[in-house]
């Protein structure tokens, strides 16, 4: 499947992996999001979401990392080739 | 920079700084490292909090300062930007060593964290926690590799357990004045994700008990049920483990009044002390058990890693009214007690999130608002309806919260959401060592700075009810008291004259002119003055109403039932009537005034508590200013829609 060029976190299905390319913008959210292990090259699964699908759950570095659907939507990502 | 003091020359104190991630386990770390109380000190020239505590290692005394959580060197909140300032030595003296406190499971994250704290120059010592977790989860650590590649002395702790405290304390004190290594140049300047792999060791990533338990406490279903269920359990356990304590404090004052009642003669000295300090006191020390219990139940559902996801289920609908997730505890407890609510609002880091969640805290229906609801209900109301309208009372706080709370954060705390981007800690068990300190600390700051401000409050509520004294009536009634005649009924009678008295005294208190003068404001509620004094009096505790409405109506019984000895307050309040006759309460009135009180500020520990945990006056001034006004408005909205629909008093 051929996946669009501005893919974020905010667009993965459950326990669908994908790969940080970059965080979108300059401000302390972006800031706050790269402190929180999103830097690029990294691989983040999702997890589940909560009831009325926002917030989410994702896992990298081997945690869990709960972010809302606006904030996942600032992190673009490559689609992780099936392993 | 200047390098540190050396320690030996100048003083004996060692300060280590406890640094790290969120939810790393700090706080556990310094609970075990030093085992003493924790000392809430101010950063200089600013009202952020740390927490200090100490304990001796041979000759030295080790200070250990445990600060706030921080991802990274970049300072977003206020609170951040005070301990990075700290970190860095900015505007005071910097602590001598670092204490990274590293959790083992993720160390990708960990590490850059810990570069940035190695370039500020500091010696550093890290404490590996949380190794058996990342053990367990498959991910386990060669600990002598990292060690050589960070090249800085590295203790392996367990939070759980303590293990390695001894470790810890004497790496600090040996890492103190060491210069920077080019080692440790050599961790800053590698690359953190590929040093977290090179380290890793071969293991079997599986289906960790964190992900089983997830799947139903996450569940679409299951999560906001087991929710609903945890919280519901939290509160009863607040409401009725705690009465038998309260009951004990409520027996202790009984036996010191009396102690007190049988040294000193009757008088103001003894009216002083017994209705002054021993209630005052009691009505303090009353809190505690449900304080030491609220605080300790959150701490065990914080440290075992299920408040976050109490807060990832919650966030989507506390955030329509303008809150966040994290308001779910202080705003759950404060149906219990406003007090530990309010004092558990720490965890939510944005400013503004957390003075809204504060100032909203106190309209939750607490347990001292109960016994008001008990008796007016029981008075005018049959069992049903009494139930329904329980039911309504309660909702009333959440419902008016949201509101409040969504023009707040639209009008004064306008803007700025906090973001969520929150770490979801893997599920562990609690330590009750950690538990007893953390409640042995909220219990200990409550009693110093509420327990201050309420007892003056009580003192000096008890003085307007009490002065002036009117020697007119001391002689009437010690003239009608010796005139009693010998018999059986002659203690009852005796009794019944002292209440009466009593009575007559408070009628021509400062308090009753004062509550007479401002009558007329609560008029247009259905209030009769005696319900005026009442609600004056509960300002200072609002379990003050009960006792203050029994004594005003002592008065009316015994005119109206001249043969009972004790008709009650249900009866009395049922039978109420002003000078000319007529009933000065019936169903309507009772409703007004509960809705009054569901809603009314009337209690200084939770102002103090305010002012305590947000550094200002204006907010417990605000809280108080507009939860009154809120109060006098729904209370006169149903006399007078009653009143109109014909359920008002007889004119």
């Amino acid at each position: 499947m051929q996946l669009p060029a501005d893919r974020t976190l905010a667009h993965l299905g459950r326990r669908q992996r994908a790969r940080v390319r970059d965080v979108v913008g300059d401000d302390d959210l972006a800031r706050r999001l790269v402190d929180q292990g999103l830097w690029p090259g990294v691989e983040v699964e999702l997890l589940t979401a909560a009831p009325g699908g926002d917030p989410l759950l994702f896992v990298l570095h081997g945690f869990r990392l709960a972010l809302r659907r606006d904030e996942a939507a600032r992190v673009r990502v490559d689609a992780e080739p099936a392993s | 920079m200047t390098p540190p003091s050396l320690a030996g020359t100048v003083a004996d104190d060692v300060v280590v700084a406890l640094v790290g991630r969120p939810n790393v386990g700090k706080t556990s770390l310094l609970m075990h490292l030093t085992g003493s109380a924790q000392r809430p000190v101010n950063f200089p020239g600013t009202s952020v909090e740390r927490v200090e505590s100490c304990v001796r290692v041979g000759d030295r005394r080790l200070r250990v300062v445990d600060l706030p959580g921080i991802v990274s060197l970049h300072a977003q909140s206020r609170d951040e930007r005070v301990t990075i300032d700290y970190l860095r030595g900015e505007g005071t003296a910097p602590p001598d060593v670092l204490c990274a406190v590293v959790d083992a499971g993720k160390l990708g994250v960990e590490l850059r964290l810990l570069q940035q704290l190695a370039r500020l120059g500091r010696p550093v010592v890290v404490a590996l926690t949380k190794l058996d977790v990342a053990i367990r989860s498959g991910a386990p650590v060669d600990t002598e590799r990292l060690q050589r590649a960070l090249g800085v002395p590295l203790v392996v702790t367990n939070g759980f357990t303590g293990d390695g405290m001894d470790a810890l304390r004497a790496a600090v004190v040996g890492a103190v004045g060491q210069a920077r290594t080019d080692a440790a140049d050599g961790a800053a300047a590698r690359d953190p994700a590929a040093v977290a792999s090179a380290v890793r060791l071969p293991g079997r990533a599986s289906r960790t008990a964190t992900d089983r338990i997830d799947a139903v406490l996450l569940h679409k279903l299951f999560g906001p049920l087991a929710l609903a269920l945890v919280m519901l359990l939290m509160f009863q356990l607040v409401f009725t483990a705690a009465r038998p304590f309260v009951a004990a404090v409520e027996w202790v004052q009984g036996v010191c009044g009396d102690a007190i009642a049988a040294v000193v003669a009757d008088g103001a000295l003894r009216s002083c002390l017994v209705d002054g300090i021993v209630n005052g006191l009691g009505s303090v020390f009353v809190f505690v058990p449900q304080i030491a219990l609220l605080i300790g139940l959150v701490t065990v559902l914080e440290s075992s890693g299920y408040m976050a996801r109490a807060v990832f289920l919650l966030d989507r609908l506390l955030r329509k009214v303008g809150l966040t997730g994290r308001s779910f505890v202080p705003l759950t407890s404060s149906f219990a007690c406003a007090i530990p609510g309010i004092l558990s609002s720490r965890i939510i880091a944005d400013e503004r999130d957390r003075i809204a969640t504060i100032v909203v805290a106190p309209l939750m229906s607490c347990s001292a608002r109960l016994p008001v609801y008990v008796v007016l209900l029981a008075a005018f109301f049959d069992p049903i309806t009494a139930g329904l309208l329980l039911f309504l009372l309660y909702m009333i706080g959440p419902v008016t919260g949201a509101f409040v709370a969504l023009l707040l954060r639209r009008t004064a705390l306008r803007g700025g959401r906090s973001p969520l981007a929150m770490e979801m800690p893997v599920y562990q068990r609690p330590s009750l060592r950690v538990v007893w300190l953390q409640v042995r600390a909220a219990v200990r700051q409550f009693l110093v700075t509420a327990g201050t401000v309420i007892l003056l409050a009580t003192v000096v509520v008890w003085a307007l009810g009490y002065y002036p004294r009117s020697p007119a009536i001391a002689r009437r009634y010690a003239a009608a008291t010796a005139a009693v005649p010998a018999g059986p009924d002659a203690d009852a009678a005796r009794a019944r004259l002292h209440a009466q008295e009593q009575a007559e005294y408070l009628e021509q208190s400062w308090l009753a002119s004062l509550g007479k003068a401002i009558q007329p404001v609560f008029a247009p509620a259905g209030f009769d003055w005696r319900h005026t004094v009442g609600v004056l009096a509960a300002f200072p505790a609002r379990e003050l109403v009960v006792p203050t409405l029994a004594t005003l109506h002592s008065l009316g019984d015994l005119e109206a039932d001249a043969g009972a000895a004790d008709p009650g307050l249900t009866t009395a309040l049922r039978h109420a009537t002003d000078a000319r006759g007529r009933p000065t309460m019936n169903g309507l009135v009772a409703l007004s005034m509960m809705a009054f009180f569901a809603l009314c500020s009337q209690c200084a520990s939770t102002l103090a508590a305010i002012r305590r945990e947000t550094h200002s006056w204006k907010w417990p001034a605000f809280t108080f200013g507009y939860m009154t006004a809120l109060a006098w408005l729904v209370a006169v909205a149903i006399y007078q829609v009653g009143d109109w629909l014909g359920y008002g008093l007889p004119r």
